[in-house]
Formats: C-alpha cells, sequence, structure tokens
C-alpha cells in the first residue's frame, strides 16, 4: 500500500510539475487573444473565489458589484484626476470599499438581517453605487464609461503594453485568493460559520461570536474582490458600470460561475468561471450577437438542470465523489473489523 | 404643486407595484421562494401583447386575455421544472435557479426579438384637477390593479382554496393535516401569480415599450417593495408599494430619475437596518 | 378500522419505533402510553402520512394507507389533533373550523357540524370571531379538537392533549374527549398523563424505547406491577 501511495504522489507532483511549466511558458507560446482569455478567467475566477468565502456559508451576496466598483472606479478617478499611481491607489479604493461593504454588513449582521432579507440589501446597495456611478457622469462618464488615462507601458502605474505582465499578476492573485480560501477552511472559522449557517440561535446561545465572525469574512471577501475588480479594470483600461458593478456580471454572473463549479471546494469556482468565460467566448465567437440569445439561453437552461440534479456543482459533485470512493477504499482496506 | 403632482403620480405608480408586491409575497408567503424572474415573466406577457396586435392586429383585449393564459402556462411550467424539484434545498440554490431562470428568459427574447425596442408609441390624453395632471394612461391600470387586489381579497377570504392558502402560509404540515393538498396548492399559487403577471403585462402595455432587460428594471423596485412591507405579509407590500411609489416619483420630480431611485434605495436600507423583518414582517431570528 | 402491523419507521438511520402492532376497533378509544421520546408521536406521524414508515402495513377500512399522503389519509376519515393542538394562529377561530371542514364530504354539512360544534363548546361560539393565536391554551386546545371533528372523521387521532396545560384545564379537555367518545367516535390517543387516560380506555398499549411492552384493557393495566410503580405511583 505505501508503494502505491507514494506512486500517486509521484504522478501528482508530475502533473503539477507540467501544468506549472505550461501556465509559465503559456504567455509566450499563446496567441494575444488565448492570453487575453486566460487573464479574463485567472481574474474573474479570483473574484469568484473571493465571493466564495461568503456564499459557502450561507451569506448570499449580490452586491459585490458595489465593491467592484467602489475599488475600480476610485483608484481609476484618483489616476486620471491626481495622476496617484494605481499600486497605491488600489489601496485607498480597496479601503474605501471595504469600509462600505463590510459596514453595510456589519449593520445587518447585527441588527438580525440575514437570508433572503440580506440578499435583498446586497443587491439594493449595488444598485445604489450603479446609479450613483451613472448619475454623476460628469466625473465618472456615466453609461458612456470612463477611460484610464494611457501612458504605454508604464509599470509603476500599473499599466503594461504587454499581457505578460498582467498574465502573471493575475495568475499570482488566484493563487493568493485560492491559497486563503483553504486558510479559511482550514480555521475554526469554518466550523463557527457552518454552525452559524445551521442555527444562528443555538451558535450563539453556546458563545459563537456570530456577528464577528461572519463580519470578518465578508471583510476579507470585499479586500480581494475590491483588488481583483481593479486589477480588472487596470488590465481593460476602461470602465463601465454596466461591466463591474452590473447585475449581469456581478449579481447574477459571480454566484453564477461559483455555483457552476460547486462553492463548497477549492478549485469550485474557478473551474466554474472556466468554463463559463470559455462557453461565452465561444458563442461570441461562433454564433454572432444574434446567435448568442439562443446560446445563452441553452445555457442557462442547462444551469438550472444542473442546480437541479449536481447541487455542489461540476467540480464539487466529482470532487464527492473521488471523497466517497477514498472513504470506501479506506474501509475495504481497514484491519479494524 | 410640483409635490402633489408627484404624490399622485406616486399613488398611481404604487397600485400597479401592489399588484406586483402582491404576487410575489403570495408566492412567497405559500412556497418560501423568491420569484426573481417575475419581472422577466411581465416581459413576456408584453411580448406577446404587442406581437399579437401590433403584428398580427388582434384586437388588444383579446391579446391581453392570450397573454394571461399564456404567463399562467409559463409559471405553472416554471413551478414543476425549477421550484418544486428545488423546495427542500439551500436557500442559495433557489435563488440562483431562478437567477439561471432570468437568464433563459432575457436571452430567449433577444434570440427571437433582438435588442430592439418594440411598443405601441401611443399618447394617452391627461386631464386636471385643479392644478394636478392625471394621465388616463396611468389611471386605468391603477383601477385595473385595485379592482384585482379587491377580487384576490375576496378570493383568499370567501373560499376554500383561499382558505387553504392562508392555513399554507402559516402551518404547512398542519394544512396537510386539515386534508389540504399542499403540492396542489403550491401549484395553484404559482398560477395566480402567472395570471396577476398578466394583468400587470395588460397594464404596462400601453405605458411601456419592452426589450430583453426590461425585467430588471422594475424586478428589483418590485422586490425592494416586498421585502420593505415584511417578506410574506400582504398588507405589508400594499402599504409599502404605496409608500415607494410615491417617494420615487416626488425624487424624480424633484431631482433626476436616477436619484428617485437611489432614493427609494437609501430609504430601504435605512428602514430594514431599524426594522430587519421590514414594517409588518415577523422577526425570524435575532443575532 | 385500524389495523397496524409490524409497523417500523425511523428518521434516516435512526430506528424510532419497531415492529408495532396496533388496532383500533370501531367505536373503541384506545390510548398509547410511554415516558417521552418513546416514538408515540413518531407512530401518530406515520399514521396520518407525514412519515413514510420503513417496513410494515396500515390498513383503515380495509384499505391500505401507509404510503398515502396526509391530505389523502385525512380525506379517508383520520382526523389529527397533534402536539399543542396546531390551530392556525392568524385566522380566527371559525375560520380555523372552516380549515378542519376543508374535506369535501365535509362541506356539505359545514352549517350543521358548525351548530353541533357550538354546542359540545360553548366557548367557541362566543369566540369564533377572535384570533385562534388569541385565545388561551385550554380554549386552543378545545378549537383543535373542534376542528378535527369538522371533517366528520371516522377515527381521531390526539397526541398529548394534557401537554402544557394546567391541571384544571387538563381535566376539561379530559371531559371533552368524554364527550367525543360518547358521541360514538374511534379514538386513538397518545398521552403522558397515565392515570387520565387509562380512565377513558377501552383497550391501552405501553410503547417503551419504539417497542410494544405491554398491552391490555384498564384493569390489566392497574394490576401489572411494573406499570403501577413506573406509571401510576402506586
Amino acid at each position: 500500500m505505501k508503494g502505491t501511495d507514494s506512486l500517486r504522489r509521484g504522478i501528482l507532483f508530475l502533473v503539477i510539475a507540467v501544468l506549472a511549466v505550461l501556465l509559465i511558458l503559456s504567455p509566450f507560446l499563446l496567441s494575444s487573444y488565448l492570453i487575453h482569455i486566460l487573464i479574463l478567467i485567472f481574474i474573474w475566477s479570483a473574484i469568484t473565489t473571493a465571493w466564495s468565502y461568503m456564499g459557502r456559508f450561507g451569506l448570499v451576496s449580490f452586491g459585490h458589484g458595489s465593491i467592484l466598483g467602489i475599488g475600480a472606479y476610485t483608484t481609476a478617478l484618483l489616476f486620471n484626476y491626481y495622476g496617484l499611481s494605481p499600486w497605491i491607489g488600489m489601496f485607498i479604493a480597496t479601503l474605501m470599499a471595504v469600509l462600505f461593504f463590510t459596514g453595510l454588513g456589519y449593520c445587518c449582521f447585527r441588527l438580525g438581517v440575514a437570508g433572503h432579507y440580506f440578499a435583498i440589501t446586497t443587491l439594493v446597495e449595488a444598485m445604489v453605487i450603479n446609479l450613483l456611478i451613472i448619475n454623476f457622469r460628469d466625473f465618472t462618464g456615466g453609461s458612456l464609461g470612463l477611460t484610464i488615462y494611457p501612458l504605454g507601458t508604464a509599470p509603476l502605474f500599473f499599466q503594461f503594453e504587454s499581457k505578460t505582465y498582467v498574465y502573471f499578476i493575475s495568475l499570482l492573485f488566484l493563487l493568493l485568493t485560492l491559497y486563503i480560501w483553504k486558510k479559511i477552511d482550514r480555521s475554526n472559522a469554518k466550523r463557527a460559520l457552518i454552525a452559524i449557517e445551521n442555527d444562528e440561535v443555538a451558535s450563539s446561545s453556546i458563545g459563537i461570536p456570530i456577528v464577528k465572525y461572519k463580519t470578518v469574512v465578508t471583510a476579507i471577501s470585499a479586500f480581494l474582490t475590491s483588488i481583483g475588480g481593479i486589477i480588472y479594470a487596470q488590465y481593460m483600461m476602461i470602465l463601465h458600470p454596466d461591466a463591474i458593478t452590473g447585475l449581469h456580471v456581478a449579481a447574477i454572473g459571480v454566484p453564477f460561475k461559483a455555483i457552476l463549479g460547486g462553492i463548497f471546494s477549492l478549485w469550485g469556482p474557478l473551474v466554474g468561471t472556466a468554463l463559463y468565460t470559455g462557453l461565452e467566448e465561444f458563442f461570441r465567437v461562433a454564433y454572432g450577437t444574434r446567435f448568442i440569445g439562443w446560446s445563452m439561453a441553452v445555457f442557462g437552461v442547462v444551469f438550472i438542470i444542473l442546480i437541479i440534479f449536481l447541487p455542489r456543482g461540476l467540480y464539487g459533485t466529482l470532487d464527492q465523489i473521488f471523497q466517497e470512493r477514498k472513504a470506501f477504499k479506506a474501509d475495504k482496506h481497514s484491519t479494524i473489523p | 404643486m410640483l409635490i402633489l403632482n408627484g404624490l399622485v403620480n406616486g399613488l398611481l405608480y404604487g397600485g400597479l407595484l401592489a399588484l406586483l408586491a402582491f404576487a410575489i409575497n403570495l408566492i412567497f408567503g405559500v412556497l418560501n421562494v423568491l420569484h426573481l424572474a417575475y419581472g422577466q415573466c411581465v416581459m413576456i406577457g408584453l411580448y406577446i401583447i404587442y406581437v399579437l396586435t401590433i403584428l398580427l392586429h388582434i384586437p388588444f383585449i383579446i391579446s391581453c386575455f392570450v397573454a394571461i393564459v399564456a404567463l399562467v402556462g409559463l409559471n405553472i411550467l416554471i413551478h414543476v421544472s425549477v421550484v418544486q424539484p428545488l423546495l427542500k434545498t439551500p436557500l442559495l440554490n433557489q435563488l440562483i435557479a431562478l437567477a439561471g431562470l432570468i437568464i433563459v428568459l432575457e436571452n430567449v427574447a433577444l434570440g427571437i426579438f433582438g435588442g430592439d425596442y418594440l411598443g405601441f408609441n401611443l399618447i394617452f390624453p391627461a386631464f386636471a384637477i385643479g392644478e394636478v395632471y392625471i394621465r388616463i394612461s396611468m389611471l386605468i391600470p391603477f383601477l385595473c390593479s385595485l379592482a384585482a387586489l379587491a377580487i384576490l381579497w375576496l378570493f383568499l377570504h370567501k373560499t376554500y382554496t383561499g382558505l387553504a392558502i392562508k392555513a399554507v402560509v402559516q402551518d404547512r404540515e398542519m394544512a396537510s393535516l386539515v386534508a389540504m393538498n399542499t403540492k396542489q396548492i403550491y401549484l395553484i399559487t404559482f398560477a395566480i401569480g402567472g395570471l396577476l403577471a398578466g394583468i400587470v403585462a395588460a397594464c404596462f402595455a400601453p405605458i411601456y415599450v419592452v426589450h430583453p432587460h426590461f425585467g430588471l428594471a422594475f424586478t428589483l423596485t418590485a422586490f425592494v417593495t416586498v421585502v420593505l412591507g415584511g417578506l410574506g405579509n400582504l398588507l405589508g407590500g400594499f402599504i409599502a408599494a404605496f409608500f415607494i411609489g410615491i417617494v420615487s416619483q416626488i425624487g424624480a420630480i424633484i431631482f433626476t430619475s436616477e436619484i428617485g431611485e437611489i432614493l427609494v434605495y437609501v430609504i430601504f436600507i435605512l428602514i430594514i437596518l431599524f426594522r430587519p423583518q421590514g414594517l409588518l414582517g415577523v422577526k425570524v431570528r435575532s443575532a | 378500522m385500524l389495523n397496524i402491523e409490524k409497523l417500523s419507521a425511523g428518521y434516516g438511520k435512526f430506528s424510532i419505533i419497531k415492529d408495532i402492532s396496533i388496532e383500533v376497533a370501531d367505536g373503541k378509544t384506545v390510548i398509547i402510553i410511554g415516558p417521552n421520546g418513546a416514538g408515540k408521536s413518531t407512530l401518530l406521524k406515520v399514521i396520518s402520512g407525514l412519515l413514510t414508515p420503513a417496513s410494515g402495513t396500515i390498513y383503515f377500512d380495509g384499505q391500505r394507507i401507509d404510503e398515502k399522503a396526509p391530505h389523502e389519509v385525512v380525506n379517508l376519515g383520520i382526523s389529527v389533533v397533534p402536539e399543542g393542538g396546531r390551530i392556525f394562529p392568524e385566522l380566527t377561530a371559525y375560520d380555523n373550523l372552516r380549515a378542519g371542514a376543508y374535506p369535501k364530504r365535509a362541506r356539505k354539512h359545514f352549517k350543521e357540524n358548525l351548530q353541533e360544534i357550538f354546542h359540545l363548546f360553548p366557548i367557541l361560539k362566543q369566540r369564533k370571531n377572535q384570533l385562534a393565536g388569541s385565545l388561551s391554551g385550554g380554549e386552543r386546545q378545545m378549537l383543535a379538537i373542534a376542528r378535527a371533528l369538522m371533517s366528520e372523521p371516522k377515527l381521531i387521532m390526539l397526541d398529548e392533549l394534557s401537554a402544557g396545560l394546567g391541571p384544571i384545564v387538563v381535566t376539561h379537555v379530559f371531559e371533552h374527549v368524554e364527550k367525543i367518545k360518547a358521541r360514538g367516535y374511534s379514538i386513538l390517543m397518545v398521552e403522558q398523563n397515565v392515570l387520565k387516560a387509562l380512565r377513558l380506555a377501552d383497550y391501552a398499549y405501553l410503547l417503551e424505547s419504539g417497542k410494544l411492552q405491554f398491552q391490555g384493557t384498564e384493569q390489566d393495566f392497574r394490576q401489572h406491577p411494573h406499570i403501577r410503580l413506573s406509571y401510576l405511583g402506586i
């Protein structure tokens, strides 16, 4: 048995090594278009993973668009109007976004706004941010969008003409969000939050600080989401309220991708985002705007069927099957009668 | 007297919101499900009315009738295929499945009609009482809405099915123990939702133009109304509808229409924070 | 009338009741007594259709009902007063009675049955337009029993009628049961108040840890040493 174990580990290591090499070499081997898709996948996987820090514990947020909006727009505006480098602006903007979203979250948790009510509240505040951005169009460009003043290649101002740098920055960022997912999964917070999701009253009666745990996980989620949004904006060089704070992208899109892959597993959001983004691009290229309606409609139907039959998402279900087989095999080989 | 106009318009708008709120509250009260795709159902109704009336020259009233029947069918289909299988699953799955439905319906509309706007382009007269202008195009839907609500109220309080609906809202299990077929009640509730969506579409048809993203705009307002009044509480939704109608109209008249919307949302957040269960809602749990 | 054979049921992996066989003859009052957690409520849940049994059969009036949904069971003539009564708090007392008369056969005679109920329970007539949630504990229990009667049942199942009620109220409640018994209804009653329950029983079963430990008439129970010690305090 020990022999097969180390063989298995060896194969795993080999696979990871090959993947790592492929990932590192990709920006030099692939076409500009494919690198673009990969970057989008990395950034949105990171954002979706950050969303799932909350989502997996029943804290359904339809309002992450507000975090993306505040983060991206503040950074861009600070740069456009004051020449402040996004590397610094990033932190100011993220601080604002985190304070706003977590502050609202804290108020909700403290005052007992939960479940459906919390979900709708987050949706509403995201709409407020969306509308504010649109309304103050002299400042933000409104629905027409905001262009970041182009400087060519200016690493100190987070602008790169070559996609390679953004590729690695977003890849590292994605790895960071996955790492933090793992940390949360291994912490006491995880068990506390599961208890809270199951029965708040019971949890608080055994001394679990409900508000504290909910607030902390919200803050972490907001922090990473904001940075993800800023990276996205700086990469695209254009900000649009619909593309960042809009309902389709942030309220529906992010949770969608997370659940598609499976919100209870580490790789779930990544798999979901990769699949969703890949399919979206495929349909757009293959069918153009006219047929994208039908293809997205079909996709939506498939998604609903998926939720009904595979509630743990695509990757999540596979993961569960693997875990069960592992447990079964362990049972079979157990020396305990 | 700008504010008075805002008030009156707000009341009229509120009347329509009240119908939407009633449907969403009913469905939530009975099934504990937020019908996120309700706005899209209304949108489909509007498309049907426009296609029949404008393209096929069928009389308006008949188109409305067809739309109502179609929406009842659509909602029954939604209930059986999407909602029922997910009744015992976690909150997130239900919400996301319905969000998926939004995507499906919007894109079906996009696929069939493209992104073009479709509408009547009619101008209706307005008459004045003193300094207040009342548009016929808002008055008639308002009256229809009140009539529909009155009939629904009678239905709930005078018929056995209505009694069953009220019982299921309060205690599902006990309702089944007094021989009420809860599965059937769920279906009937969704069908009523479809019926109301059809009526709303008929009321909206003269006023608005439809496009694939039509649903999202007022769906949010509808849900804000429902949550504000207290999820599942019919009277609360009714009151909240007029409150929100008035606030948004006055805000739109004094500032811009975006500010009007923002005002509604901000007030919503404030009220929810101070009364997490909504105006007339019941406290479920405390932190 | 009601024939239960070798019934076993539970929740998931947890078995609550095992191999229960019970019979309720026409017009008789059968009591099931036993300590907390013995499975008495679970048994009623299975009979009423809220829970599916793992094995065993239930026959009512010759028809097999163990796989039927609750509303079907009630339509066949079994009425339930669950623990706590569970009246609909936001409906008036009158509407609660209307709810009881939901089965189609009961709707036809609603007016007459209502008069009968008001005759049996005059307080309900007084309070008919009051919200059921605002009634006192004893009145609510009364309403729950009345509601069960409105469906013109053949068998009435009562779950822990005395639970949570003060002693005087309990006495009243048991007087109601006597009235019902006198009218010839078949009754299946689950009770913790052994003393009062035995007095009404034509036949009784002792359920402990999910299994039937003893059965017999009121006399048999009064003379059984274990029962005298543990349940009657004699």
